[in-house]
């Protein structure tokens, strides 16, 4: 090894050394900057912090959506209401030829005795079913298609089931669960779009709060500059300013969304309980939560370099 | 150590402030640039500084023709050049201490390095245990101590002072002087720009005469009476 390979080590170690010291430097002023100013600090990070904690309660909505649809989804049967006249006996070789489909999970036989029990328990039916003369309700399969069937799979199944001679009608409660997938759908596109639109807000907000501040420190720029600083070395305590705003309007963001799901969780436990535990509230997921930190500060970062590269490059000493 | 050869600077709004301008400094030499105001004194610092270019001719510094830095260099180049100026251009939210820092900060020195020359600058300019003050608690020439202390504290071997007396009263004056004098016993080039020329009779030293930049007089320091 030559003399020259022997030194690039220690020099490349200590040009890391040298700009691991000015980032640290860097770092601390920003800090220091924003500590300066701690109104307007605060209100730069609770502008942020809620047009970033919007999108994040709108997720939050949605997933709930979603997981009140997955509950409710989960109990809907196809109801199979077969011809008056079909006996127990006919009933039950239907159900089990329906077992035997692929396409089927579960069969449940109501009797109509069971469904005029139903009927009688509901407030107001009471007097009005001890006056029938007899039993009108007929045999119903409440029929469960199989798990992650699709839509198309299911529809088919109900196609053949309506054709079955025993079956006098077939109420498919899948349609609704359809319309309702699209409103997710479309609820969480507007929850992104939502997210564009005050991510681009919070990277305005940033850039001019950054604009202002470079204005505000032009003088101490110009030192800088004649005493040798670099480009970057003066752009960093401003990208590091944008950082912070993100990370603290990032974690703002975060306590406001739990503070939402705190104030919430008494009325939908009441909600949840009505569904006899098929229906649960979840929070977002400290997986969601991170993504969504990271992200702020990365506007703010990217509010921060925006504004820099177009206001310093004008700044001459 | 720094040569203008037919050295020209014309202003964007067409004002000429050096006109063909040629004159040598030696390393370790002392010299003064007056005339009267407007005269192309601050211009000549700048060029040196590479805040401005040429519009004509070359200059050298430590052996390196500027007109080919490179512009993400001359923040390297600027490092190797202590600047005084006359309104001291101090950090006025920041200790005195962090003021000197600051050349050294940028050039990633380390805490411990930093901490032990910003003392011994502070020694050299008499302010040693006013390090921790903020530098609008210092009087004008203190102040002025201050930005001389910033300037050599990365031990440059180039100083360039531009009216560093301006706001000072006659003994103030002197006493900044003399720490440039002092400076220059160490083994720096010093290069001051001043428009009082009864401190620079009583300094003695090379004398360069601007006037409405053109160089019309290089005064030896035997013969500046």
């Amino acid at each position: 090894m030559n003399a020259r390979a022997a030194m690039a080590g220690p020099v490349r170690r200590s040009r890391l050394a040298m700009w691991c010291r000015q980032h640290a430097w860097c770092m601390r002023d920003s800090l220091r900057q924003l500590a300066r100013r701690p109104l307007g600090t605060a209100l730069t990070i609770a502008v942020m912090g809620l047009a970033w904690a919007l999108p994040l309660a709108f997720y939050l909505l949605l997933v709930n959506v979603q997981h009140l649809a997955t509950a409710v989804g989960d109990s809907q049967s196809i109801n199979v209401f077969l011809k008056p006249g079909i006996a127990a006996n006919g009933a039950a070789k239907l159900a089990e030829t329906l077992r035997a489909r692929g396409d089927i999970a579960a069969v449940t036989v109501r009797t109509p005795q069971q469904g005029l029990a139903e009927l009688a328990a509901m407030q107001g039916f009471g007097d009005a079913i001890k006056s029938l003369p007899d039993n009108p309700l007929p045999f119903v399969l409440l029929v469960e298609p199989r798990p992650g069937a699709s839509r198309a799979l299911v529809q088919a199944m109900v196609a053949a089931v309506r054709a079955m001679p025993e079956v006098d009608l077939v109420q498919d409660n899948g349609q609704w669960r359809a319309r309702l997938d699209a409103l997710v759908a479309l609820g969480r596109r507007i929850a992104l779009l939502l997210a564009i639109l005050l991510g681009a807000a919070a990277v305005l907000v940033i850039g001019n709060t950054v604009r202002l501040d470079i204005r505000g420190r032009a003088d101490e720029i110009a030192v800088q500059q004649l005493v040798g600083a670099s480009a970057g070395f003066v752009r960093r305590p401003f990208l590091y300013e944008g950082a912070w705003y993100g990370l603290a309007a990032g974690l703002f963001a975060i306590l406001l969304v739990l503070l939402l799901e705190a104030v919430l969780a008494a009325p939908v436990r009441d909600l949840v309980a009505t569904y006899a535990g098929r229906l649960r509230f979840g929070g977002l997921g400290w997986d969601t939560l991170g993504a969504g930190w990271g992200i702020a500060i990365a506007l703010g970062w990217l509010g921060a370099w925006i504004a820099s590269s177009r206001h310093l490059a004008r700044l001459r000493p | 150590m720094i040569h203008f050869d037919s050295v020209s600077k014309r202003y964007p709004e067409g004002r000429e402030a050096l006109i063909d301008v040629s004159f040598r400094v030696e390393a370790g030499e002392m010299l003064f640039v007056t005339g009267h105001s407007g005269a192309g004194k601050t211009t000549l610092l700048r060029l040196i500084a590479l805040i401005e270019r040429p519009t004509h001719g070359a200059i050298e510094v430590h052996g390196r023709n500027l007109a080919r830095v490179r512009q993400r260099d001359i923040p390297r180049l600027r490092r190797d050049i202590g600047m005084v100026f006359q309104d001291h251009r101090l950090l006025m939210d920041r200790s005195i201490a962090d003021n000197v820092a600051l050349p050294l900060v940028i050039a990633g020195i380390p805490r411990e390095e930093r901490g032990t020359r910003v003392r011994l600058a502070l020694e050299k300019v008499g302010l040693a245990k006013r390090g921790k003050q903020v530098p609008a608690g210092l009087s004008t020439g203190e102040q002025q101590r201050v930005g001389i202390a910033r300037a050599i504290v990365g031990q440059p071997a180039l100083l360039i002072a531009d009216e560093p007396t301006g706001n000072l009263d006659p003994q103030l004056s002197e006493e900044i002087m003399q720490l440039f004098v002092t400076l220059r016993q160490t083994g720096s080039t010093i290069l001051i720009a001043s428009h009082d020329l009864p401190l620079l009779k009583r300094m003695k030293q090379r004398v360069v005469v601007l006037d409405h930049g053109h160089l019309i007089d290089d005064v030896p320091a035997s013969e500046v009476a």
